[in-house]
């Protein structure tokens, strides 16, 4: 999908900000929901082609 | 699904439709070479079907001509049969039946006793057989206008469709040269047939599919996230909403009028029933496209002639009721997948009573103005509602048509359908006006199947410099207040839509309710230092089949970044739908 443009400003780096690598994991996802997804239209055929074949979407891009 | 080994033996060249099933009409499509879905006319030039079949004297007809033998020879017509198929006698509703053939107990399914030979004799017909015949001349009429035969079809059903329907279905269809290559959900047809158009662009939207028909009518809520389709709920109503009941709404007010002047009650004669009937049809058909429409019906009763007229008005003040309930159905809907009307970014009108513009009005009003209402009669490049499932079926057709039946069959098992889907959605905080106050930016929505990947460009303060990306899940709430006098935002229709309630005065406070964003749980921080001037800061967001989340976030244009992943969450309970 195309990537979507957000017209606010990111917020300045707090003084004294610090990680490694410049990047701080905090907390997890919530748990997520089992659903069905509709076996239908192009996208899906997409979805269903990296699943088995266990590609990741770079690598389904090439 | 990998496409046929070349090589293998040559197997018979596949040649698959769109087929639309319902109750009241089937519609048959096919995909043209450039990808467009094109609905097919029989021969008689009607693109949408009657679902039924008529014998005299072992003749069979078909489609219209058929609805047309419901006055003279109702006992030899058989229609409305499609939701008998695969069920046993005790688990249907015969009502639709009452002016046509009777459905019957036959050892473990349901059967109509017609006169279907040219001779005298009573056949048990199976409703199996019934549909093989109808699917034979719905293949052939698409194979005399493709001039090939058609061997192969995708065919819609409804949201609720049992196993044992769906292997009648495929048996019936099979016994008539087609075989069904995939059975989709109808609602997700209706979705696939606007996506499909070449302007149509992918964005992660909540879908209402109100599918309304001749004898029951279907709302399913459709999350639609990259073009993967997830269904959240559905509803179903067979009684007090669908095309059947607004026929009856002016069959009772004509009856009234000739009874008015002949003292004699048309509905009493089955004959003259029918013919009410088709013509009722017929008016309100035309009260969709016009302000006014006549019914005449020659030697209705007793010999003497019916010719009437009603306008738009009188009519939609007399079906308030009906509307009223489809307008109900979807609020139930709406409120079964957890959501809220504010949350509806688009309602697709599907099915040949979605033409009427009363609905798609009651619509606009229980919906706020940002809601995509995709109608005849709000958008006028809307699709035929009645057209959308055999469109959506044409095009699936042309996507799996290439594969093997085992190919299909495997990737449309639960094994690849059943997916975690993120419970909230996930994004970016950034300032607000108030400059105090961060505001959550939705990137990945909820609902998404995973694994997905979703990309936003983000601008950063004035002179740039080091800005913080921090990533949060976030929680929709919708936020009440009341205000004098403001304007309807998305404030439920009031049933009675015959009383247009602008011209009351509100002496109450109007309520404004609106969905505002309340932070989650903070997943992660990133520092992006030195952003130039006039720079923009591009953050991208994987989620993992595992669930597993990958952030990479960096300059726009620039090179380098700073990535990250998140331990993995765990998949709990099962959706409801
Ligand atoms: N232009 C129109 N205006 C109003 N109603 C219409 C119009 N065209 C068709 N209808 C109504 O739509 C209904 C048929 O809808 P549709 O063809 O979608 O039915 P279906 O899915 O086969 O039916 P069912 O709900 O019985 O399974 C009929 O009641 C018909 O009168
Ligand atoms: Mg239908």
């Amino acid at each position: 999908m195309a990537a979507v443009h957000f017209s606010l400003p990111l917020p300045v780096l707090p003084q004294g900000w610090s990680a490694e690598k410049d990047f701080k994991s905090i907390g997890q996802l919530s748990p997520a929901t089992q659903r069905n997804i509709e076996p239908v239209g192009p996208h899906f055929l997409a979805h269903e082609r990296r699943k088995r074949h266990q590609r990741t979407f770079s690598e389904d891009d090439r | 699904m990998s496409s046929q080994e070349e090589g293998e033996l040559s197997s018979p060249e596949i040649t698959a439709i769109g087929i639309s099933f319902g109750n009241s009409n089937s519609s048959i499509a096919y995909t043209s070479g450039e990808g467009k879905a094109e609905v097919i006319a029989n021969e008689e030039g009607d693109r949408q079907i009657p679902s039924v079949l008529s014998y005299i004297e072992g003749e069979e007809y078909h489609g219209t001509q058929a609805k047309s033998q419901l006055v003279r020879n109702s006992k030899n017509t058989v229609a409305y049969f499609r939701d008998f198929l695969g069920r046993d006698f005790d688990s249907i509703d015969p009502t639709p039946c009452h002016a046509s053939a009777h459905p019957q107990k036959h050892e473990s399914t349901v059967a109509f006793s017609i006169q279907d030979q040219e001779s005298d004799a009573q056949n048990i017909v199976t409703v199996s057989e019934i549909t093989t015949r109808h699917i034979r001349r719905l293949a052939s009429s698409a194979s005399d206008f493709l001039g090939k035969k058609v061997n192969a079809a995708v065919i819609t059903v409804p949201t609720n469709v049992t196993e044992e329907q769906r292997v009648a279905l495929s048996e019936a269809a099979k016994k008539a040269g087609v075989e069904v290559l995939q059975m989709i959900l109808e609602p997700t047809a209706a979705v696939l047939a606007y996506d499909a158009r070449p302007e149509a662009k992918i964005k992660d939207k909540i879908i209402v599919v109100a599918d309304l028909g001749g004898t029951r009518s279907d709302i399913a809520i459709v999350a639609s996230r990259g073009g993967i389709y997830s269904i959240l709920s559905t509803s179903h109503d067979y009684e007090t909403a669908a095309g059947v009941q607004l026929d009856q709404v002016l069959i009772d007010h004509f009856a009234k009028e000739f009874i008015k002047k002949n003292k004699t009650d048309p509905r009493k004669n089955e004959r003259s029933m029918a013919k009410l009937k088709l013509e009722a049809e017929a008016t309100k058909k035309a009260l969709s496209l016009g302000g006014n429409a006549s019914c005449s019906v020659e030697s209705l009763a007793n010999g003497i002639d019916f010719s009437s007229t009603i306008n738009r008005t009188r009519y939609e003040l007399l079906a308030g009721k009906v509307f009223g309930a489809f307008t109900r159905l979807i609020e139930e809907a709406v409120r079964k997948a957890d959501l809220d009307i504010l949350d509806v970014d688009e309602v697709i009108l599907s099915g040949g009573t979605s033409h009427t513009p009363k609905i798609s009005q009651n619509l606009q009003r229980l919906f706020p103005p940002t809601t995509r209402i995709l109608s005849p009669s709000t958008l006028p490049t809307a699709i035929d509602p009645s057209s959308l499932s055999a469109r959506g079926a044409a095009i699936q057709a042309s996507l799996v048509q290439e594969f093997e039946k085992d190919d299909i069959e495997q990737s449309t098992h639960p094994m690849v359908t059943v997916t975690p889907h993120l419970r909230n959605a996930i994004g970016v905080m950034v300032v607000s006006e108030d400059v105090k106050k961060g505001l959550f930016s939705a990137l990945v929505e909820k609902e998404t199947a995973v694994p997905c990947r979703r990309t936003g460009v983000f601008a950063v303060p004035r002179d740039g410099g080091d800005v913080i990306v921090k990533i949060c899940e976030g929680l929709r709430e919708i936020k009440v207040s009341k205000k004098e006098k403001a304007k309807i935002n998305g404030k439920p229709a009031s049933d009675d839509s015959e009383l247009d309630s602008d011209d009351e005065e509100d002496e109450e406070a109007e309520e404004i309710r609106e969905k505002v964003w309340k932070v989650g749980t903070v997943l992660a921080e990133a520092g992006v230092k030195g952003v130039k001037k006039g720079g923009k800061v591009e953050v991208r967001i994987k989620v993992e089949a595992d669930l597993g989340v990958q952030v990479e976030v960096r300059e726009a244009g620039g090179k380098g970044g700073v990535r990250g992943t998140l331990e993995k969450a765990r998949v709990v309970e099962n959706g409801s739908a």
